[in-house]
């Protein structure tokens, strides 16, 4: 069974960890994955660099770089989560560009992801009505191919897109693009609302949530939060423990 | 996949309901579903600019046809009484002759033609030019038909048209009164016969839309689909207002300056030792190149739209000049995105920008030049998505952009081909433009797509040699990717990385190209062709001590290209060149380069 089907049935609010693959060397990767699975997320991305990555701010296009730097591959990804042989109980995502997948082979992606245990697909430039270019693939493999939803989403796309969500929904909280904001609008809980009242799967809130004042606003509106810059910036800086508070404010409260 | 031709159109919400079909039909012989070349003209507005638009005639005369082609206008003719085979050959436009089939003659008989599609149907009853009645369509097993010229029609309906396709396997399916209730078109049952040829997933129907063969589409995050749907809305709305076309055209005019003259270039000619030479001088509009026919039609798009911020992207300056211009003359907010190498190379332009009241941002990020521009001027957009509008300087992006951006530089080809009718009584054999993103050689070629004859060529720039790893040559060394919101041509690594472009001229600094020009080149229709930095800069002096215009260094590639393709030409052959550009920006690198000139 696919490990993001139970995620709903938990009951705490979850916490997905996003990390660069790559910044700081590859074999950095599992010893980062080893941590956040121990410090209690509830899932973990795992991002693949991209040289022209539009959709991410400041933070994630320097990771981005360093690792491009180092060499890194979306076929070094996918081959060093197949060797890894400690126990994994969380589920583990794929977050890249369609160019990468693309040139990489799309059924071929599918499958490795399958051999590397990987439980969900994030493809930020791959709207909702392109997605049947991965989709079938993805589907024989069992690996959903989670859908982002934002504020400019009109009414009939979220209804077309909320219908057929799989995984969890990744509603993004800022308009702009990935990166800390101090300020989160009020419109935001409102859209978020309305998302988790239509969607058949867990609704988690991204883009921009790197405090806990974030997530106590839109705690009672979303099941879960995906918290990224802020994640890439501690393991960066070798402070990583630093963000254990926010994960302990998100899943314990 | 089979095509789908919805026939005898006469009203305005039929031929929108008809906007997923390849083709739309127009009678103009006796019958219920007759209309006069005016009528015609005017449904022909809601057309989609890549459908053809088909008119029916039955025992016309050729100047009936050719007036009713040139006033529509249509993009093919089909043939339904007994055209003798000297009228099939004299019209200009691809040609569909239309057979009755009661028996296998009748099928041997249609084997001859020498239309270029045969239609068949079943015979008529009291109007020629089908009847609805259902032909047996096993007289065509074994008949041996090129089903690449198949066309099937009589009696089809939502209802069988499946099984006719399995057992014909046509290349395009026609139908007019299966469509009908009562004698009239019936907009539910277009939509279900159309469903029923191409399936009904969204897919399928952006294929239509948004894609060029397979180039194309939407590929952009989330935050900007709203963006990017509002714009398609906003932009088919707008081509289909006459008042919009006369207010672009309003500017086209009494600001850009247009038409722009096709100059005889008497002296290259003589030189050159080939065929007669004429340039399309688009060096001649305000602000020095084409930029700024695109810039005016989305500035008057964007305010359309209530939008009076824009963000911009440039390479070479051009663009962003253009579009610093427009936001004066609009008064509207203007910020330009540039790479810190073009600002360098680009000095000139930076301070006109400035000038005319943009703010210029440098871009440090990857290469800086070009393709980061883009990167950030997509940020900006999604950042501010809802009061700014996305003016994109070529012809790249998501959907709308490549097909808005051709259309608004289209009256490059437009004039061109009135031009050289006038001048020559004739078309072109050959004509040349260079490809950056691909605007001004979209906008050149796309008049003349359909005129086989004319020898289509997009030169771009080489660098410093295809075979070295500094070069812009995107249709020469590239392979499929997905860049800044569309799947085209791309220079890019094993790991599906961007790569770096590289070419003296700023304009052409780009590693993509747009999704038409991709489709254009697997097609054919287009030759694309690559010239190295030194070769252009040769040209730059050719052509200014021939000629006495100093040209664009991107415009130089063409004209590099035209020398060489012109020893293979004759001396009553035409050649004509778009000359993007002029070379006031160029000054610093020709100065720099060229130093020594003697
Ligand atoms: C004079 C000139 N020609 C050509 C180009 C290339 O662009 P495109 O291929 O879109 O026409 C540029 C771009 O800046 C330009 O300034």
């Amino acid at each position: 069974m696919n490990r993001l089907e139970q995620l709903k049935s938990s009951g705490n609010k979850a916490f997905v960890a996003y990390v660069m693959a790559g910044d700081g060397g590859l074999e950095r990767l599992r010893e980062q994955v080893q941590y956040l699975q121990g410090a209690g997320v509830t899932a973990i991305e795992i991002g693949i660099p991209f040289s022209d990555p539009v959709a991410d701010g400041p933070t994630i296009e320097a990771a981005g770089n360093r690792a491009l730097k180092q060499g890194v591959t979306l076929q070094k990804v996918l081959e060093e989560l197949k060797s890894w042989t400690f126990d994994i109980k969380i589920p583990l995502l794929v977050m890249t560009y369609l160019n990468p997948v693309l040139k990489f082979g799309v059924e071929r992606f599918a499958t490795e992801c399958g051999k590397a245990g990987i439980s969900g697909v994030i493809i930020p430039d791959l709207p909702y009505e392109h997605k049947q270019l991965v989709q079938p693939q993805l589907d024989k493999e069992n690996i959903k191919l989670i859908q982002l939803v934002t504020l400019t989403t009109t009414d009939i796309r979220l209804d077309a897109i909320l219908r057929e969500a799989e995984g969890f929904v990744y509603a993004v909280t800022i308009k702009g693009i990935t990166g800390s904001r101090d300020e989160l609008s009020q419109d935001v809980k409102m859209f978020m609302q309305k998302i988790r009242k239509k969607s058949p799967v867990p609704v988690y809130a991204g883009f921009g949530i790197s405090k806990s004042s974030h997530v106590d606003m839109l705690r009672d509106d979303v099941d879960g939060f995906i918290v990224g810059s802020a994640i890439v910036e501690a393991f960066n800086a070798g402070k990583i423990e630093e963000i254990e508070p926010l994960i302990r404010a998100v899943t314990t409260a | 996949m089979t095509k789908v031709k919805i026939c005898g159109l006469k009203e305005k919400q039929h031929v929108q309901a008809a906007s997923r079909a390849d083709a739309v039909g127009f009678v103009f012989a006796p019958s219920k579903r007759q209309v006069t070349i005016e009528q015609a003209a005017e449904l022909a507005k809601h057309v989609p600019v890549d459908a053809d638009k088909i008119g029916v005639f039955v025992n016309a005369s050729l100047k009936e046809i050719e007036d009713t082609v040139a006033g529509v206008p249509l993009t093919m003719v089909q043939l339904h009484g007994d055209e003798p085979d000297e009228l099939v050959k004299a019209i200009q436009v691809p040609v569909i002759q239309a057979f009755s089939i009661r028996t296998k003659e009748d099928v041997a008989k249609l084997k001859r033609s020498l239309a270029d599609y045969v239609l068949v149907d079943a015979p008529g009853t009291d109007y020629r030019g089908g009847s609805g009645n259902v032909f047996d369509w096993s007289l065509l097993d074994g008949a041996d038909i090129d089903p690449d010229r198949l066309i099937v029609a009589g009696g089809l309906n939502p209802g069988n048209v499946h099984a006719a396709i399995e057992q014909t396997t046509p290349y395009m399916v026609d139908v007019s009164s299966g469509v009908e209730t009562d004698n009239r078109k019936d907009t539910v049952k277009i939509q279900e016969f159309i469903k029923q040829v191409k399936g009904d997933s969204v897919e399928q129907t952006l294929e239509k839309v948004g894609f060029f063969g397979k180039y194309g589409g939407q590929f952009v995050p989330e935050t900007l689909m709203k963006a990017v749907k509002e714009l398609e809305d906003a932009y088919n709305e707008a081509k289909e207002d006459p008042e919009f076309h006369k207010e672009y055209h309003h500017y086209l005019s009494e600001y850009v300056g247009r038409e722009q003259p096709l100059t005889f270039a008497k002296r290259m000619t003589e030189a050159y030792g080939g065929p007669k030479i004429y340039l399309k001088r688009e060096d001649l509009n305000h602000t020095g190149a084409h930029k700024v026919n695109n810039a005016i039609g989305q500035a008057l798009l964007a305010m359309r739209m209530g939008k009076r911020k824009i963000v911009a992207e440039t390479g070479a300056g051009q663009h962003g000049v253009a579009t610093a211009t427009i936001c004066a003359l609009f008064d509207l907010d203007c910020v330009i995105f540039m790479g810190e190498e073009d600002i360098k190379r680009q000095q000139l332009n930076v301070f006109r920008m400035k000038l005319l009241g943009a703010r210029v941002e440098s871009v440090t990020k990857g290469s800086a030049t070009l393709k980061d521009a883009v990167n950030e001027a997509l940020r900006y957009w999604v950042a501010n998505v809802e009061d700014t509008h996305y003016l994109i300087g070529s012809a790249l992006g998501p959907h709308p952009f490549p097909t808005m951006v051709r259309d608004f530089q289209s009256v490059i080809g437009e004039e061109t081909k009135r031009q050289i009718l006038e001048k020559e009584g004739r078309l072109p054999d050959t004509i040349l433009a260079c490809v950056g993103g691909g605007s001004n050689a979209i906008g050149m070629f796309y008049p003349f797509i359909q005129d086989k004859e004319v020898e289509l060529i997009g030169v771009e720039a080489a660098g410093q040699g295809v075979d070295t790893d500094k070069h812009a040559a995107t249709l020469t060394k590239g392979t499929d990717g997905v860049l800044h919101g569309a799947l085209m041509k791309l220079l890019q690594d094993d790991a599906g990385q961007v790569q770096e472009a590289h070419s003296i001229s700023a304009g052409l600094d780009y590693p993509g190209i747009g999704p038409e020009h991709a489709h254009l080149a697997d097609t054919g229709r287009v030759e694309y062709r690559s010239i190295t930095d030194d070769e252009a800069l040769a040209a730059v002096i050719s052509m200014s001590r021939l000629e006495g215009i100093i040209p664009a260094l991107e415009s130089a590639h063409a004209i590099a290209e035209a020398q060489k393709q012109a020893k293979q030409m004759t001396a009553d052959q035409i050649l004509v060149i778009c000359v993007s550009g002029r070379g006031d920006k160029d000054m610093a690198t020709y100065a720099e380069k060229l130093e020594g000139l003697s």
